[in-house]
């Protein structure tokens, strides 16, 4: 009886754990698509050096990587979602927000991000990246997980990026009225 | 209207108080205190969230909320939020405060003299706490080397940026590179080096083991020492044979001592430069 009625029982767990990775994949997908990041870069006015066709590519991986990033420290208050995207004065403002946040038991929220970016200078020596970030979201305000504020923001960001070992880093994310 | 008014009066009557909301101040400079004023009454919940701050306290409707200058230092957009029941929100902006640091990056470190479009500099503007200063102010570089003045030019920074390139002097030695705004100033260091040789000429003589060649002191177009260690390279043709020998520049001069006994067609170069030909006959 006991030696029937194994394989059936495995075969529906296994069936079990295939509709579990299946519901699995779908949920993450679905969160991977609902997070997804628009970014777009014109880099024709970039002056006085021209970016090159790599580092744009790298330029447009990063960024997208550094929101992406920023985000997840956002919402989960964790510093190391941060994962080295960030250097400098910008690094340090996000760092003291996440902290801030964990004191008072706040977080954000951002989601359906569109980056409009335009590289307005690159240094002659290619080691100084200046963009213009027209960025728009929705960003949630959150105290303790209920929502408190909840709003469609269009915001102008100047970025400063430098070439790290590997990948470009923000080194000045600072908000603006207007261009 | 009379209407209106009666319904307003009936409201307050019952102690229906407006719904609260919350207004923005205007202007804010980094570091300098703040306050958002609200409107309604009974008690609320404010919260601000910003670059480098996230808080929320216990607030009165129809006080202003104080925001120190400690929660406001770093540039940028911040969203206030007054929740009592329903919730509001608002925003501002904090603009950087007065330049106080100049960061300035300069390239190369070492450069060859008479060299157009060379030496660049980077200079970026930050306040005290480090943000970006976007008011556009005029930044002055000068070049000078020794006490001769390469370059004297104010530049507008545009969003926090001025920058500039410059041919390098025509003399080997420091180049000292300025950027100044007000009374902020800083230095960088160029090492002007001497070009590539100009007029490289050879002179040699038999000895015992062959043939002595050197070079007359080597020096760049403007008359610059080359440096000690730069490598001049000797060829010898005998017999339609051909044979190199390397040697370094010392003391502005370059030896070798090559092994031939026939006649000779010498040649140097040193990078894209080549000598003169020295023709010896044999023994």
């Amino acid at each position: 009886m006991v030696s029937k009625s194994e394989p059936i029982h495995r075969r529906r767990r296994g069936a079990g754990i295939v509709a579990m990775l299946a519901i699995m994949f779908g949920v993450v997908s679905y969160c991977v698509a609902a997070d997804a990041i628009e970014v777009q870069l014109d880099t024709k006015e970039a002056k006085p050096r021209a970016v090159e066709a790599l580092t744009e590519r790298v330029i447009l991986r990063d960024y997208r990587f550094a929101w992406r990033n920023m985000a997840q420290a956002f919402e989960s208050n964790s510093l190391d979602a941060l994962q080295g995207s960030f250097a400098g004065d910008a690094s340090q403002w996000l760092r003291e927000s996440i902290l801030s946040q964990q004191r008072s038991g706040l977080s954000q929220r951002y989601t359906r991000q569109n980056h409009k970016l335009e590289t307005v200078f690159y240094a002659p020596e290619g080691d100084v990246l200046e963009l213009h970030d027209t960025a728009e979201y929705q960003l949630q305000f959150l105290d303790g997980g209920k929502i408190v504020g909840d709003q469609h923001v269009v915001q102008h960001f100047v970025v400063l990026m430098t070439p790290g070992a590997d990948h470009w880093v923000i080194r000045q994310l600072q908000a603006v009225p207007q261009f | 209207m009379p209407r209106l008014i009666s319904i307003c009066a009936l409201l307050c009557l019952l102690g229906v108080s407006p719904a609260q909301d919350v207004r923005a101040p205007q202007n804010l400079t980094a570091g300098e205190e703040g306050s958002v004023s609200t409107t309604g009454s009974g008690n609320a919940t404010f919260y601000l969230f910003g670059p480098g701050v996230s808080d929320k306290q216990d607030v009165n409707l129809g006080e202003d909320v104080r925001l120190p200058g400690s929660d406001l230092q770093n540039a940028g957009q911040y969203f206030a939020v007054l929740c009592s029941g329903d919730c509001r929100s608002t925003s501002f902006f904090v603009s950087a405060a007065r330049p106080s640091s100049l960061t300035f990056l300069v390239h190369p470190s070492r450069v060859p003299v008479a060299q157009n479009d060379a030496v660049s500099g980077v200079a970026i503007l930050f306040d005290k706490f480090r943000n970006l200063e976007l008011t556009a102010e005029s930044v002055d570089f000068q070049l000078n080397a020794g006490k001769a003045s390469l370059l004297s030019r104010a530049v507008p920074e545009k969003d926090g940026i001025a920058w500039f390139r410059a041919a390098s002097g025509k003399s080997a030695g420091a180049l000292q590179v300025t950027a100044s705004l007000n009374d902020l100033e800083t230095l960088r260091a160029v090492q002007q080096v001497a070009s590539e040789p100009c007029n490289l000429r050879i002179t040699g003589q038999r000895n015992a083991s062959g043939i002595l060649v050197q070079t007359e002191p080597v020096h760049d177009c403007t008359g610059n020492p080359v440096p000690d260690g730069t490598i001049v390279t000797f060829t010898a043709t005998e017999d339609g044979k051909k044979s190199t020998v390397d040697a370094p520049i010392k003391q502005d001069i370059a030896r070798a001592q090559i092994a031939a006994s026939g006649p000779a067609v010498i040649s140097a170069a040193s990078g894209v430069v080549m000598g003169n030909e020295l023709r010896l006959g044999g023994h």
